[in-house]
């Protein structure tokens, strides 16, 4: 312990460093808390916010929006993304499911921001622990009614477009190539 | 021995049965609700907001708390020494309890107004330590031993402070009984001892503070690299009477504090010469005032000053504390004898 000047040893004489934290404390105790008391009081959630997953139901024909690409499930980091789909009778592809894993998903987003047809959502939900692994196995009725119950209406079109445009917006697809047309309209 | 005698000796056994049940209750609901404010304080001293789920505000935490602990399993580790490990809680916190006997609440109400009082805390602080030490060593593992060793060194150097800082008063009172400790304060023209025995106050704050085993002097509990140190083999109820134990030990020392220096359950006379409606306060409301003082005392330092290296520990003591308690004495001595002279 070298005490090098008068200033030092009048602060350890009267213990001003301790002092200084006492004060700091006491005004801390006066302050307003910060803790957010969860299950009464919940954390405002900020637009944009990636929570469970949903699946677009097309209103045409009641089913997923979801085209069967498997971009989504190329990108996604986790490889939580397993697609099924098989040919129509009229040789189109039809997504027969489309279903997520949701204990390994890292809920990065990409496979919003991959898919060019808007047709997969994270919606704002978080609170949807339970108590099995089947329970969070998310089959495609599932990641349907989510999207009916979450995300339908004005709120799943506002999400699109203020947070994930569409690439199918901003790039037409050249004619001539294969694009997915809505079922009945051929 | 006449009927008489006897009848008298049974009233006043009875009268000291009925303060002791107020004192205990009174103690082990202070202890109860001590847990809640300091977790509430320190809560708050982290901008966080303590315990807020059990009744409104948390007020209801400690029951829960001690429920819970009584329902606890009570581990006792194979190769523990049984019969030690057993007595190890019990004399710690007979010794705390003890102490709540000599310690005046207000005027005439003590359950043992002894003339050795301080002394007597003192012999009882040092006791408990027996029970820190025994416990660490009964438990047959190598956190608590060093817990216990801790203890048994930090103890025996901050008694040593302790003690020499309340020679001042010991001086000033003329008298080692706690009543006319307060009495000789509220006669002297400083109505608190602190005023003119400013040093030893300091030093028996600190030692005070080591003496407990409280944050920054808590290394025989160091929770991060002793787990908690002396009691970690301990569980359920016998966890919860080194509980007790320290808390109670907290009030004591508070007690202590506000008797020797802040004049126990009286204030100053210039106070009330310029306050008069102050002397219509009871005792006992001064009393805990001052006590809660030195508790919040004991939070706020806890929620302060991280923990000191041992070594730092034992140079305060032993290097700082003990030579200007002994300064103070001698001042003290001199100018006394100068002023009585």
């Amino acid at each position: 312990m070298i005490i090098k000047t008068v200033k030092e040893l009048a602060n350890k004489i009267f213990f001003i460093e301790i002092l200084k934290g006492l004060a700091l404390t006491l005004s801390r105790l006066f302050s307003r808390s910060v803790t957010i008391q969860y299950p009464k009081e919940k954390r405002l959630i900020r637009p944009g916010f990636r929570g469970q997953h949903a699946l677009v139901r097309d209103p045409d024909t009641g089913w997923v929006k979801c085209v069967g690409c498997g971009l989504c499930a190329a990108y996604c980091p986790s490889q939580c993304i397993y697609i099924f789909t098989t040919e129509g009778d009229d040789g189109k592809k039809i997504v027969e499911k489309y279903e997520v894993e949701l204990l390994r998903c890292i809920y990065c987003g990409f496979c919003v921001e991959a898919c060019p047809y808007s047709a997969v959502a994270l919606t704002e939900n978080y609170e949807y622990s339970d108590y099995s692994r089947d329970a969070l196995y998310m089959t495609t009725e599932k990641l349907l009614s989510n999207w009916d119950k979450l995300m339908s209406g004005k709120k799943g079109e506002d999400y699109f477009k203020k947070f994930w445009r569409p690439l199918s917006e901003d790039f037409g697809t050249p004619e001539g190539q294969a694009i997915y047309k809505k079922a009945g309209k051929g | 021995m006449t009927i008489d005698t006897l009848i008298n000796i049974g009233i006043n056994i009875g009268i000291s049965i009925i303060n002791i049940a107020i004192v205990f209750t009174v103690a082990m609901l202070h202890v109860a609700y001590a847990t809640y404010f300091e977790r509430k304080v320190i809560g708050h001293m982290q901008v966080r907001l303590g315990p807020m789920r059990v009744g409104p505000h948390g007020l209801l935490q400690p029951f829960a708390d001690g429920l819970k602990l009584f329902f606890k399993e009570d581990v006792i580790p194979a190769n523990a020494d049984k019969p030690v490990f057993y007595l190890a809680p019990v004399i710690f916190l007979v010794a705390a309890l003890t102490s709540l006997a000599v310690i005046p609440y207000y005027q005439g109400f003590v359950i043992a107004d002894i003339n050795i009082a301080l002394l007597f805390i003192f012999a009882m602080s040092s006791l408990g330590a027996y029970g820190i030490i025994i416990s660490g060593w009964a438990s047959n593992s190598k956190y608590a031993f060093l817990g216990g060793l801790r203890s048994a060194a930090q103890v025996i150097s901050y008694e040593i402070s302790m003690g020499l800082s309340l020679v001042g008063v010991m001086i000033m009172a003329g008298s080692l009984n706690l009543t006319e400790i307060v009495n000789a304060q509220y006669e002297s023209p400083y109505g608190f001892f602190a005023i003119p025995q400013f040093i030893g106050f300091i030093v028996f704050v600190i030692a005070a503070v080591a003496e407990t085993n409280r944050t920054p002097f808590d290394l025989p509990e160091a929770e991060s690299e002793l787990v908690a140190g002396y009691f970690v083999e301990y569980s359920g109820f016998r966890f919860a009477l080194f509980f007790l134990g320290e808390y109670i030990g907290m009030f004591i020392m508070s007690s202590i504090g506000a008797i020797c220096f802040l004049g126990g359950w009286t204030i100053p006379k210039y106070i009330t010469d310029i306050l008069p409606f102050l002397s219509y306060v009871p005792g006992i409301v001064w009393f805990l005032l001052k006590v809660y003082a030195f508790i919040f005392f004991y939070y706020w330092i806890r929620a302060t000053v991280p923990r000191y290296r041992y070594d730092q520990l034992m140079a305060i003591g032993w290097k700082i504390l003990i030579p200007v308690a002994l300064a103070n004495i001698v001042i003290t001595g001199l100018l006394k004898i100068k002023i009585l002279l």
